[in-house]
């Protein structure tokens, strides 16, 4: 069969409501540089968002601005850490602007990859009613793979359920091979290495023949379905049209590229985050994706927020030496 | 890689300058928090408005009973409470079983532990127990040979079931101050937490911070108290009760603190070794991760900032003594943060 490939169609700048019919008067209740990321809609942007520094107001005032521009409120997709921050978010913005910011597309990565996958998931091997297991289900199910090989039984003790299910999905995230997260986390167990990589196979098998999908498959499928299906992918830039992340600093490899198919044609991405913030790399995030976004998206737009409403300058003057030192010490060993 | 260079500011005027405290010992440490943040709440700032911030979740542990004495209620995120951690809870049962010999809940709890023990035969030991055939207490008053008299009727059991029976004739009869029996405890326990916990390594941590607890102990009795915290006017339970709209402070890891503020912020256990923890061969983006996680802790901080950390700690791990204040804060100049000493 042959296929003709519809366009993508260009989004024109929103210039549909004059700036004197807002209703929020967003030059007064914001700072220059919370405004200068409120009113950039158009494009890749980066708003290095400092502590304190109201970041969260930033975004609820930019689903707001967005909304008062004519941007149909489900077409912008707003991407956060937990469900309760993307739900507080979007509360506050019905409460500044009117109920229309109920509509937005809010939650968290597993939550958007899940709705596309109860869709789609079929060409991705998996039937659309799959299970999703919660970490305590996938660790039974480990727990019930490792005693069908006899693992338990053996002589030399095997890691449990937990340990397991935290190696492969840590290896997964983190990309960091099998053997080198053993060494580094769990020596002991080093010489179960080749049993305890069967033990992952197996997992993975079973969990394709009985249609399951622990949390780290749903980001997997999710970025495998855009990477491979550009049919699929171009609906999804259809209906996404302003795509929104918070705390950019502590999202996975994966969660980085999802966005970054899911927003090709339309390039209208806003990442929020804090570089000097990101502490959760044990959990596979990756400081790397918020400081390699310039190099993603080369004509993006940097928007630092600075101004701190949180702390005195006594104790913002001891937060800035802490970082800075960092910086004279990087200097001296380049 | 380089960071994004920012530079935080305020137009809010003042200000305490941000102190760093030594204390000459991890319990000193302690009663100057719990002193502070008494002085803070005659000053009108509530306990909801107070945070100790830590990197690991067992730095809190020595602070948690202090609070309990001086009845300042909290709740902790980020971790377990002490006393509800595993392992903990473990070498807390052999405590009480020395104390009472009929606590059936922490005989069963020590007894599930072993070897080839099973529900069935915890029961078994335990009605021996309360009908008198085993009486450790009578037991302890008599030489240890009449002891091995007595298991020469009791071959039937499992030979750990023996062996935890002797480690616990040789705490009570030849250890006497509490510092000395849970030493002989953790001895015996190691090998089976080893067994237990695929974390072990984090685990002996906690039992060593127990050890360290002991050690300002007279009697078993008093330290069980102290660790339980049961007295009426401050249970647990009223702490942890849903909805309970009680004043109360917060413990927390930096972890679990993010995005957070209150107007005081306490970070303890700012020592070189704990924050950043010490670990051989630490590559360098974790060390810059450390040093992000102290930006954190310290930028939750409204009014006023209080770095703490005891000069004088003992790493099992190394073999080494910690003294230095944390390498993120040695060298900040003193008009950026003052430096104190409790004494």
């Amino acid at each position: 069969m042959k296929k003709y490939v519809l366009q993508s169609q260009k989004t024109t700048p929103l210039r549909l409501v004059k700036p004197e019919h807002f209703r929020i008067d967003y030059r007064r209740e914001l700072n220059e540089a919370q405004y200068e990321a409120v009113t950039s809609t158009e494009g890749p942007h980066l708003i290095i968002a400092g502590a304190g520094t109201g970041k969260t107001r930033t975004i609820v005032y930019r689903v707001a601005y967005l909304v008062e521009c004519g941007v149909k409120p489900d077409t912008i997709l707003l991407l956060t850490f937990t469900r309760k921050a993307a739900q507080e978010m979007l509360r506050k913005a019905s409460l500044l602007l009117d109920r229309r910011c109920e509509h937005v597309s809010g939650g968290t990565f597993h939550s958007f990859a899940n709705s596309i996958l109860r869709r789609y998931a079929k060409l991705v091997g998996y039937e659309t009613n799959y299970t999703i297991l919660d970490q305590t289900d996938a660790e039974d199910v480990v727990n019930l793979l490792r005693t069908k090989l006899k693992y338990d039984a053996k002589e030399k003790r095997f890691p449990r359920k937990e340990t397991l299910y935290d190696l492969y999905s840590r290896s997964v995230n983190t990309l960091v091979p099998l053997p080198q997260l053993l060494l580094n986390e769990y020596p002991q167990f080093l010489e179960l290495e080749e049993d305890i990589q069967k033990l992952y196979q197996v997992y993975v098998h079973y969990k394709r023949q009985h249609n399951l999908m622990d949390y780290d498959d749903l980001l997997f499928n999710c970025a495998t379905l855009l990477r491979e299906h550009d049919d699929v992918r171009r609906v999804l830039e259809e209906r996404f049209r302003y795509v929104m992340v918070d705390e950019y600093q502590d999202t996975n490899r994966i969660q980085a590229e999802i966005i970054k198919l899911l927003s090709q044609a339309h390039r209208n991405i806003m990442v929020v985050g804090d570089d000097a913030q990101c502490i959760y790399s044990f959990r596979g995030s990756t400081i790397h994706n918020i400081l390699t976004f310039p190099n993603e998206y080369p004509d993006c737009k940097i928007i630092k927020l600075e101004e701190n409403f949180r702390s005195t300058q006594p104790i913002l003057n001891l937060a800035n030496a802490i970082l800075n030192r960092n910086d004279i010490l990087k200097h001296s060993s380049e | 890689m380089r960071m994004y260079t920012k530079v935080l500011f305020t137009k809010k005027e003042g200000g305490a300058l941000p102190q760093l405290v030594a204390a000459e010992t991890e319990n000193m440490q302690s009663r100057y928090v719990v002193q502070k943040i008494l002085e803070f709440r005659e000053m009108g700032i509530p306990l909801e408005e107070i945070a100790v911030l830590f990197r690991s979740s067992f730095h809190s542990f020595d602070l948690e009973l202090e609070l309990a004495k001086a009845n300042i209620p909290f709740r902790k995120y980020g971790g377990f409470k002490f006393i509800e951690t595993a392992h903990v809870k473990d070498v807390v049962a052999y405590l009480r079983v020395l104390e009472n010999s009929r606590d059936v809940v922490s005989w069963n709890r020590i007894l599930l532990l072993l070897d080839g023990v099973g529900p069935r035969t915890a029961e078994k030991v335990v009605n021996d127990i309360l009908e008198n055939r085993v009486s450790l207490s009578k037991e302890f008053q008599e030489p240890i040979t009449t002891t091995t008299k007595f298991w020469m009727g009791y071959n039937k059991y499992p030979s750990t079931i023996r062996q935890l029976f002797e480690m616990l004739c040789t705490t009570m009869v030849q250890f006497r101050t509490p510092a000395e029996k849970v030493f002989n405890i953790i001895q015996y326990y190691e090998p089976l937490l080893k067994d237990k916990y695929d974390d072990f390594m984090k685990r002996r941590k906690d039992l060593e911070i127990f050890q360290n607890i002991a050690e300002r102990y007279e009697t078993i009795g008093e330290l069980l108290t102290d660790i339980t915290l049961e007295p009426p006017t401050n249970s647990i339970v009223d702490i942890e009760s849903p909805g309970h709209e009680r004043e109360f402070l917060t413990l927390s890891t930096v972890h679990s603190a993010k995005g957070l503020e209150w107007r005081v912020v306490f970070i303890i256990y700012a020592l070189d070794g704990r924050f950043p923890a010490l670990r051989a061969a630490i590559r360098e983006e974790e060390m810059e991760e450390e040093r992000r996680l102290m930006y954190v802790a310290c930028t939750r901080a409204k009014e006023h900032l209080i770095i703490t950390y005891p000069m004088n700690v003992y790493d099992r791990d190394t073999g080494v003594i910690l003294t230095k204040p944390s390498r993120f804060l040695e060298g900040i100049d003193s008009s950026l943060l003052e430096p104190w000493v409790v004494t």
